[in-house]
């Protein structure tokens, strides 16, 4: 417990430098916006900022970036309860009870209790990340190669189960991730591997592209099939921002439920906080006294989603720094950004880097904080910044994408790589295809492949060796466990309607 | 997020999909087909992709003549193309080194999971014709296809014409690709945007871009 408070005390030291509070707030005020703006999701805002933080030191780089994921869940809500668009799909359930409350002239409690809500629910998180880390550490330094690939499994099928849509489908796009990555040179005998002899090939194919090309691009030539949507702000006068006393006691354990349910959801792979906040707002209902008062202006159904969305979303890091294992799209994108800075994420970063594990922890409690702070006076800036017509909005996204792929290696073949598979992503969505699995795979590729290779060489190419060693079976055995329910008709009909709600 | 579209089995419409749309996508997938077995037989060591383009070839020809029913074409065509791909990462894999003793080679795990694919391609697009799914959307060509124009532009034209002309260029393409344009105001959106993106990366972020084109 004493080397718990030591740590933290260290993180925040590290956390407090004015340089990384200015990136933390930088973070927060970025990932609100686009929380705010509907059409562009985290994962492309993500994406798109990666290049400008190489300049940056690794801490605040993955300070910021780690302020964007969890202030664009705080930014969705904002829209969601004003104008009844979600800004992000993790504010999706928002929309029914806080918009409701907000034409009753009640915008100003439900924004103040979702801000509350998450920053209660951050506060727990980054409590559980500190407490969580150094056990699980534990457990991964007993892991070898077979157990590694094991995990990988495991985590590739958790997200690909949990995720919507068709689960053989998700599945594929895990192996054409995986396919995808082996593109360039070998890791072992640097032979050049289905580079069909371009140069540019050699060195693989670019995290940054892929996921530009795969979540900017197409989530923008996707937008710009749909017809124009009438986005008529109802321009609801906020007034009282403070809730009544009878809103805190209401909200209050809706809270904290909220709170658990998605702790422990985020720690899954897969859905994360999307899936959360959808879990959260279905408990509540169904613990509520009188369920018929959701989707009329409910408190609960605000409290409750916004703190699974917050707490899953910082809890999902706890995969990412203890194992080295992203859960999600997003956290994929991290492993992008840390690998970038030279960082190689898993258990040896808590020992060998710990003011960048610490500091990051303490980062999210301060960057909670802020988003307190500067989320309710500045809801009106936002609301403002809604009537930029996506006519204009669209191109800038397209040129700061292509000014930011280029920065990377100057290379103008990256730009037209990215636009490649901005035309996949789009064919992707046509034919129901899911790209977050993709990006998972891809991202997953050369540490699978490697730890595969390992594995096999040490066990002299027993195939058995992954289900013999106790720990690589029980593994494996979960995750075919995990694939043989969701293909179940019974369950798949149950997952299609937890989806569709 | 990307608004993925929910496949909803209630929602698939009834009878086959229009004839013309499969005779395209028939048509598709041979060509494609043929194209494989091209590269494929002019690679030496392909024996098992050589076979799998044929099967593409004959699989295209069948939906070409109305023999196969296509009931689910995202699932069919989605499926067929992943085998394609599998396809053609075998055939570029097929001169790689593969196992030697217990060591894998670097073809070895493309090999694998190209395999691994092909098979689940083949699922999915065994299950388009069994089971009933909504018809492809149409694409739309204009938005979309300025978009890429928009940046393969940039890609062009940044090298030689330096950071201000590709952004302001490649900013009044992509816009062109939305039907509720105007001009005056597109004009001095390109441009503040091409002004923020200069201060941003080249004066504060301090990238080394060139600016205008250069002289010679």
């Amino acid at each position: 417990m004493s080397d718990l408070l030591a740590n933290l005390w260290m993180g925040f030291h590290v956390a407090a430098n004015p340089y990384n509070i200015l990136f933390c707030l930088l973070g927060a005020l970025v990932g609100t916006l686009v929380g705010v703006l509907p059409g562009i999701g985290t994962v492309a805002t993500i994406a798109m900022l990666l290049p400008i933080t190489f300049g940056l030191p690794p801490v605040g780089a993955l300070i910021m970036l780690a302020g964007i994921y969890y202030g664009a869940q705080y930014g969705g809500s904002t829209t969601s309860v004003l104008v009844n668009i979600p800004g992000e799909a993790t504010s999706v359930v928002t929309c029914l009870d806080g918009h409701q409350m907000a034409r009753q002239g009640r915008a100003g409690p439900a924004l103040a209790i979702a801000a509350m809500g998450s920053f209660f629910a951050g506060c727990v998180a980054t409590v559980l990340v500190a407490a969580l880390g150094a056990p699980l550490t534990g457990i991964a330094l007993l892991f070898g190669p077979a157990e590694y690939f094991s995990l990988m499994c495991l985590g590739l099928i958790f997200a690909v189960v949990l995720a919507k849509g068709s689960v053989l489908k998700a599945v594929a796009m895990v192996v054409t991730g995986l396919l995808l990555s082996m593109v360039g040179s070998d890791l072992e005998t640097g032979a050049g591997r289905m580079t069909f002899d371009i140069a540019e090939l050699a060195d693989g194919i670019g995290f940054a592209n892929v996921a530009m090309g795969v979540f900017g691009y197409a989530e923008i030539i996707r937008n710009l099939e749909l017809p124009a949507e009438s986005r008529d702000i109802v321009s609801a006068k906020i007034t009282g921002l403070m809730p009544t006393r009878k809103d805190l006691v209401d909200s209050a354990g809706a809270i904290a439920r909220g709170t658990i349910l998605g702790s422990i959801l985020g720690i899954l792979p897969g859905g994360g906080a999307v899936v959360a906040s959808f879990a959260a707002y279905t408990f509540e209902k169904k613990v509520a006294k009188d369920p018929s008062r959701f989707g009329r202006g409910a408190i609960e159904g605000v409290a409750a989603p916004e703190s699974a969305n917050n707490a899953a979303a910082q809890t999902s890091f706890i995969p990412l720094l203890t194992l080295g294992i992203p859960p999600n799209a997003v956290m994929a994108l991290m492993v992008g950004a840390m690998t970038i800075h030279g960082i190689v994420p898993g258990p040896q970063v808590m020992t060998k880097q710990p003011e960048l594990f610490w500091g990051m922890i303490a980062s999210m409690w301060l960057g909670n904080l802020m988003l307190v702070i500067i989320n309710l006076p500045l809801v009106g800036v936002w609301v403002t910044l809604l009537r930029v017509p996506y006519r204009l909005l669209y191109p800038s996204i397209i040129v700061f994408c292509c000014i930011g792929i280029y920065s990377i290696n100057n290379s103008p073949t990256d730009v037209v790589i990215s636009a490649i598979f901005g035309i996949i992503g789009f064919w992707l969505v046509k034919h129901d295809f899911e790209p977050a699995p993709m990006l998972l795979g891809f991202v997953l590729g050369p540490l699978m492949e490697e730890n595969l290779r390992r594995a096999m060489l040490i066990a002299r190419g027993d195939v058995t060796v992954f289900f013999t060693r106790p720990i690589s079976a029980a593994l494996l055995s979960t995750a075919i466990l995990l694939l043989v329910i969701a293909a179940m008709p019974k369950i798949r009909r149950r997952r299609d309607e937890v989806f569709v709600e | 997020m990307s608004e993925g579209v929910t496949p909803s089995p209630e929602g698939a419409h009834s009878g086959f999909p229009s004839t013309t749309d499969n005779l395209l996508g028939g048509l598709v997938v041979t060509v494609i087909g043929v194209a494989l077995l091209g590269y494929g037989l002019y690679t030496a060591n392909t024996t098992i992709p050589r076979i799998m383009a044929a099967v593409i070839i004959l699989v295209g020809i069948a939906v070409l003549a109305r023999f196969v029913p296509v009931h689910a074409p995202r699932d069919f065509y989605g499926g067929a193309a992943l085998v394609m791909l599998a396809t053609l990462t075998l055939i570029a894999a097929a001169e790689l080194p593969g196992q030697r003793g217990f060591a894998f080679g670097p073809g070895t795990a493309p090999r694998l999971f190209s395999f691994v694919l092909a098979a689940l391609g083949a699922a999915i697009a065994v299950s388009g014709v069994f089971t009933e799914g909504p018809p492809i959307e149409k694409y739309k060509i204009r938005g979309p296809a300025l978009v890429v124009i928009s940046i393969l532009a940039f890609a062009a034209m940044i090298r030689p014409l330096g950071l201000v002309p590709a952004t302001f260029l490649a900013f009044m393409i992509s816009i062109l690709g939305s039907t509720e344009m105007r001009w005056i105001e597109s004009l001095i959106a390109a441009v503040a945007m091409t002004v923020f993106c200069v201060l941003l990366f080249v004066y504060l972020l301090n990238l080394p871009f060139q600016l205008w084109p250069r002289y010679y």
